[in-house]
């Protein structure tokens, strides 16, 4: 058996949401063993797409951050903008995928908020590119409830 | 553990009624945030000769809370308002300390025979929804209303002059201490709402701090008779509890009803004139930013207390989740529509 990880833990989800959480007292118990099969849902997608999400993010991420250092004037952050553009990320593991993530996260709210100090064109633009981003990434990472 | 409390809150409750006895039968936990354990309860003793059987709501403490709340300004919000005659429960006793059940705790009377919607469940109110509505907003309004001098919460936490900044503040630190990764789109909506005040609050009010769908009790028939889960309550501007109780995450996915419950427009219009104030549309808008921020810090908090195993109750890991990503679309959406 292929360990299909996202089909276990979609049954399993399923089987304690539709057959074990009914048989327990209602209250608490009954509520968190409902809860619990709800995110054992959310474990499941995260197991197929995770990885392909976080990589597609820190590929935008570095692209973004790339085309940002034009419009960045500040020498400090060009020079983290520099060393980031030549980074890849250490494996394809989630933990890997989350260090890089957290990294490029944290430099770009620096330019972002140096780029909010701006009020040019070339800022505004620049600010709008950031939104962009953001705006993806935050649609990619929402999560799905069973059913919806 | 239900066992265990049983007993001593048996013996605390005959020493607090000043009765010989009292029977606690039936104690349960149920859902009730991640902020308090809350169990239900009956407690059947005799006094002067009459029985008594008491239908009754413990909360207490859990071993790690999500938000540090204080208990006894809960309290003395549920007494304030169940005083005014709002729809709020009777509370009944509040120990602070630890001795009697190993944590504070208060205990409420149990409003019974009433449903509270479950966030996740679309159009939970059905046809019950315009009256709810009417109830829910009005009675936010009239919150807004009562002067906390005159109710005795004039001394609950929070600023009386630019509280917006106060509440930023809080938030603020709320996510330095939990975040687990940098929050681009947090961060963001905490330098825009720093940027762009609000104007003057019209007076100073208590808030709720929590006011929303899933946090009051309704019957069959549409009557609100509980609003509940005060834990969060402080002084501040009206417009904070209006811009919570709106945010899209309790719309239960109809974004064309706030709250699950009616219209906008009617929303804000019930509010007003319950409350005698405005809601100038440039303000309210900043505490809709400010609302979907406080929910991000919270949810932030709520991922922290779960990843460090403090409190692995399952809505923790539900809010740090799904709740996290939902506030983050909604500010990235709003935020970026008017340029920030």
């Amino acid at each position: 058996m292929k360990p299909e990880v996202d089909k276990i833990l979609e049954t399993t989800a399923i089987q304690l949401l539709t057959q074990i959480a009914p048989e327990l007292p209602a209250g608490y118990t009954q509520g968190s063993a409902g809860l619990i099969g709800i995110l054992l849902g959310f474990c499941a997608n995260e197991y197929e797409n995770g990885a392909e999400l976080r990589a597609s993010e820190n590929a935008e991420l570095r692209n973004l951050l790339a085309e940002l250092e034009a419009a960045v004037e500040d020498v400090r952050l060009c020079v983290k903008l520099g060393a980031v553009m030549g980074e890849r990320d250490a494996s394809l593991k989630i933990s890997d995928l989350n260090y890089s993530n957290a990294q490029l996260k944290k430099l770009l709210i620096d330019v972002q908020t140096y780029l909010e100090t701006r009020n040019d064109d070339q800022a505004k633009l620049a600010r709008r590119e950031i939104w962009a981003v953001l705006k993806a990434s935050a649609k990619a990472r929402l999560v799905k409830l069973p059913g919806m | 553990m239900n066992d265990d409390i049983a007993p001593r809150l048996a013996a605390y409750l005959a020493k607090t009624l000043g009765v010989s006895a009292v029977d606690v039968d039936g104690l349960t936990r149920i859902s009730g945030g991640a902020s308090r354990e809350t169990y239900r309860f009956a407690a059947r003793y005799y006094r002067d000769g009459r029985a008594y059987d008491r239908r009754l709501i413990l909360r207490r403490d859990p071993p790690a809370s999500l938000i540090d709340t204080e208990r006894s300004a809960e309290f003395r919000a549920y007494k304030a308002f169940h005083k005014l005659g709002m729809p709020v429960p009777e509370p009944i006793v509040l120990e602070l300390d630890n001795g009697p059940l190993d944590r504070p705790f208060f205990i409420m009377e149990e409003i019974q025979h009433c449903t509270v919607a479950s966030v996740i469940q679309p159009d939970p109110y059905g046809a019950l929804a315009p009256k709810i509505g009417h109830q829910f907003f009005s009675t936010l309004g009239r919150i807004a209303k009562a002067d906390p001098d005159k109710i005795g919460l004039s001394d609950l936490e929070g600023a009386r002059e630019n509280s917006w900044k106060h509440e930023v503040d809080r938030w603020e630190r709320e996510i330095d201490e939990d975040e687990r990764e940098p929050q681009p789109i947090a961060r963001a909506a905490i330098r825009w709402l720093k940027r762009n005040p609000p104007p003057p609050a019209q007076k100073v009010c208590v808030v709720h701090g929590d006011y929303r769908s899933g946090n009051f009790l309704y019957d069959a028939e549409g009557n609100i008779r509980a609003i509940l889960d005060w834990e969060m309550t402080h002084l501040g501007d009206p417009l904070e509890d209006l811009g919570w109780a709106i945010d899209p995450l309790w719309s239960h996915f109809n974004p064309e009803r706030p709250a699950g419950l009616v219209s906008r427009e009617h929303a804000i219009a019930f509010w007003e004139q319950a409350s005698g104030l405005k809601a100038e549309p440039r303000a309210l808008f900043w505490w809709e930013i400010f609302a979907s921020l406080k929910g991000l810090a919270i949810w932030i908090s709520a991922a922290r207390e779960y990843g460090d195993g403090r409190n692995a109750d399952p809505v923790n890991l539900f809010s740090g989740w799904y709740c996290l990503a939902f506030h983050n679309k909604v500010l990235a959406d709003r935020l970026s529509a008017v340029g920030a």
